[in-house]
């Protein structure tokens, strides 16, 4: 009699396996000749199985984004307001396109830029001095703003704003947008300098803060009190400071900087990360408000009334290049081109490196110029009218508006109320979906060891930014001065700065710059301005500006407390210990 | 002298079963090998390459940081759990990662106190 185990009569029996030895499937050992393997053949079945969830996840990322933004501003229109959404199904094609474009923009982005951004970050600061270092940051810095997706949304802004009541606003968003680009992308550039030098010296941010604050502060103050006509781009240089710090600006030009600090040996600090985007979000509002001194101090307001009107008499006829694909492409490849090239230039003249993965590359940079142009479209036709038509619709509830039936729809006070709360959960939705808002969380989280729970930096964020917009929103209704706001706010700030710790006052001024995302800001930029035509309001800028500078007061705050419990628990925990050892001598003696 | 008067038992007949598949794709291996009767799992991050390089630009699809599932099973359950792991991966699609089976020697861990002695006859 033979014994069979019972376990291997039943694997005989239930499954049904073929097998193969690999050494027919494996290439045969040849004599000192490299191996090169086939390329494979896929059939249609794989190729679905293989892309359909790496779109789908994709696609999926930039639906969370958008779809709970565009519905809640439906629901409020449609239920509050009680107006039904024109152009529905433009807005709709529109919003397809910005998440289609951004899905492929971003991949395009880790596929085609990155590579560069990193293998520059690592090889540069190896092979050059540190001279050079600081110039290729700084034309980086240039570069990677006029990349920048959200860049686009003040152009299209400029479309709004009527050019007899604010010239030199109007003039800075057309005549002379490139320009404004050009000094954001310089404020950008001189950011990545002075926070690679950080890097490298391990500076505080703090004195920082106060030497790049100071001037800003001040030229605000000056612009606000003796110049009133050209005070109304306060609001839009703020603003510039939101708009910079995109997708595109914080992974390139932080990969430089921690690059070069681990050049320099001094990569290990857990801070390393963080500050430039903070100096990225400062600088370029000195720029945009030295543009403003520059141009008031070259053109009269009367004359850019009259070249406004004289373009508006000749543009009768579009000519192809202006008209609505072909404008956002050529937009889309005037943003990245230049980026590409100066990157390949830095990679082929100053490191002599070869481009590994050549094909791939270009693949990515393709995708990331169809996908930026294709967002380009969809933020004309999709953000900016969705928000446009809500912020031109939602003063409806407290005041009387042409485009709506009966309005004032409610009581004057019921109405502002609807109003605000509509500003305040936008911002707080907003903000709490945003991608890199949970990752700033994860880190602050790990650098506090739990002390400063992940949770609770995301709720700290998103609450700011929701008073922000609130603020932002009281300010157009009540047409305040926003250097009224502004300046006490950032003097506020500058006494938190003082009394916060290092770690503390790192996160807190970067949590302003990843609230601001390309979904975000157009949208936010356009309610602003429809609000603003809306009421009646010269310039409807300066909500985004609120919304960075009110995280920043609330993260630092909640720093504070949540330092003084930790202080108050260590002290606690050794005022135990101590009455602990004093019963021990007492027992012992 | 106390450590041996613990209790110390070795399972023998166990089989380590290792996947490596896609970032994001360990839970869906590791709930399938659940269902199919492993009692734990032990998940950890890799970066691969392979059949990725040949695919040409549909490489670019294919993932490359990985996540790697092990779990060990009895060796009467590990056909059975290898071929649900293999399935909920969709492994017969190139680029989607690659299973491989090996006997262990010994393996020791928690086991219930009654689970033992109904095992070993004493309850």
């Amino acid at each position: 009699m033979k014994e069979i185990r019972f376990g291997d009569y039943l694997r005989a029996n239930s499954v049904s396996q073929r097998q193969v030895s690999y050494n027919k499937l494996a290439p045969k050992p040849k004599d000192s000749k490299k191996v090169v393997l086939q390329k494979l053949q896929v059939s249609a079945k794989d190729i679905y199985r293989i892309l359909a969830p790496y779109t789908s996840v994709r696609f999926m990322e930039q639906l969370k984004a958008v779809v709970p933004l565009a519905v809640y501003l439906v629901l409020f229109q449609i239920l509050i307001l009680r107006q039904g959404v024109t152009d529905s199904v433009i807005i709709g094609g529109g919003l397809f396109a910005v998440m289609v474009g951004l899905m492929l923009f971003m991949e395009g982005l880790k596929l085609g830029l990155m590579p560069f951004g990193e293998s520059i970050g690592n090889i540069l600061p190896v092979k050059s001095p540190l001279p050079i270092v600081l110039l290729i940051a700084f034309l980086l810095g240039v570069g990677v703003t006029f990349a920048e997706p959200a860049i686009g949304a003040l152009k299209a802004a400029g479309q709004i704003v009527q050019v007899e009541k604010a010239p030199y606003l109007y003039a800075i968003l057309n005549q002379y947008s490139d320009a404004l680009v050009l000094v954001v992308g310089a404020g950008v550039g001189l950011a990545a300098i002075l926070g690679t030098l950080r890097f490298v010296h391990n500076w505080s941010l703090k004195p920082l803060i106060y030497a790049s604050l100071i001037p800003v502060l001040a030229l605000t103050a000056y612009i606000g009190i003796f110049d009133p006509e050209l005070a109304k781009m306060i609001g839009l240089a703020w603003d510039c400071g939101a708009v910079t710090t995109g997708p595109v600006t914080v992974p390139l030009v932080l990969s430089l900087g921690i690059g070069v600090a681990s050049a320099v040996g001094k990569g290990d600090s857990s801070l390393s990360g963080f500050g430039i985007v903070t100096l990225a979000s400062l600088f370029p509002i000195l720029g945009a408000l030295g543009l403003g001194v520059f141009i008031s101090a070259t053109v009269t307001p009367e004359q850019i009334i009259e070249a406004a009107q004289n373009v508006g008499n000749v543009s009768s006829v579009v000519p192809w290049y202006e008209q609505t694909p072909w404008v956002e492409v050529i937009l889309a490849v005037r943003a990245i081109v230049p980026l590409v090239i100066f990157l390949f230039i830095v990679m082929k003249l100053v490191l002599r490196e070869k481009i590994r993965n050549a094909f791939i590359t270009s693949y990515g940079i393709v995708l990331a110029v169809v996908g930026m142009g294709l967002f380009n479209v969809g933020l004309t036709y999709g953000l900016a009218k969705l928000g446009d038509q809500s912020g031109s619709l939602v003063p409806a509830a407290f005041t009387q508006i042409a485009a709506v039936q009966d309005s004032p729809l409610y009581w004057y006070g019921v109405g502002l109320f609807l109003a605000l709360l509509f500003a305040f959960f936008l911002g707080f939705g907003a903000t709490l979906a945003e991608p890199a808002l949970n990752a700033l969380g994860m880190t602050v989280q790990n650098l506090t060891n739990g002390a400063f729970k992940k949770s609770m930096l995301m709720y700290a964020v998103s609450t700011g930014v929701a008073i922000g917009i609130t603020i932002g929103v009281v300010k157009l209704i009540f047409d305040l001065q926003l250097m009224y706001i502004l300046i006490p706010g950032y003097l506020f700030l500058i006494l938190l700065t003082y009394l916060s710790t290092e770690e503390f006052v790192n996160v807190g001024w970067d949590s302003a710059g990843v609230t601001t995302g390309p979904v975000t800001v157009p949208l936010v930029l356009a309610m602003g301005l429809g609000f603003g035509n809306a009421t009646g309001v010269i310039e409807g800028f300066g909500i985004l500006s609120m919304a960075s500078i009110c995280p920043i007061i609330s993260v630092l705050v909640m720093g504070l407390v949540v330092q003084k419990k930790a202080a108050k628990k260590a002290a606690k925990v050794e005022a135990q210990k101590a009455e602990a050892s004093d019963l021990g001598t007492q027992a012992t003696a | 002298m106390s450590y041996q008067q613990r209790n110390f038992t070795v399972l023998t007949e166990c089989m380590q079963i290792t996947c490596i598949v896609e970032k994001g794709q360990g839970d869906t291996i590791v709930k399938a090998a659940r269902e199919a009767g492993a009692q734990g799992a032990t998940v950890y991050y890799a970066r691969g390459s392979g059949v990725r390089e040949r695919l040409g630009l549909l490489g670019v699809a294919v993932e490359v940081e990985k996540e790697i599932v092990n779990i060990i099973v009895s060796h009467d359950q590990s056909d059975y759990v290898f071929e649900r792991m293999y399935m909920a991966g969709q492994l017969d699609t190139p680029g989607k990662g690659f299973i491989y089976m090996t006997p262990l020697e010994k393996a020791a861990t928690f086991i219930p106190g009654e689970v033992l002695d109904k095992i070993e006859g004493r309850a």
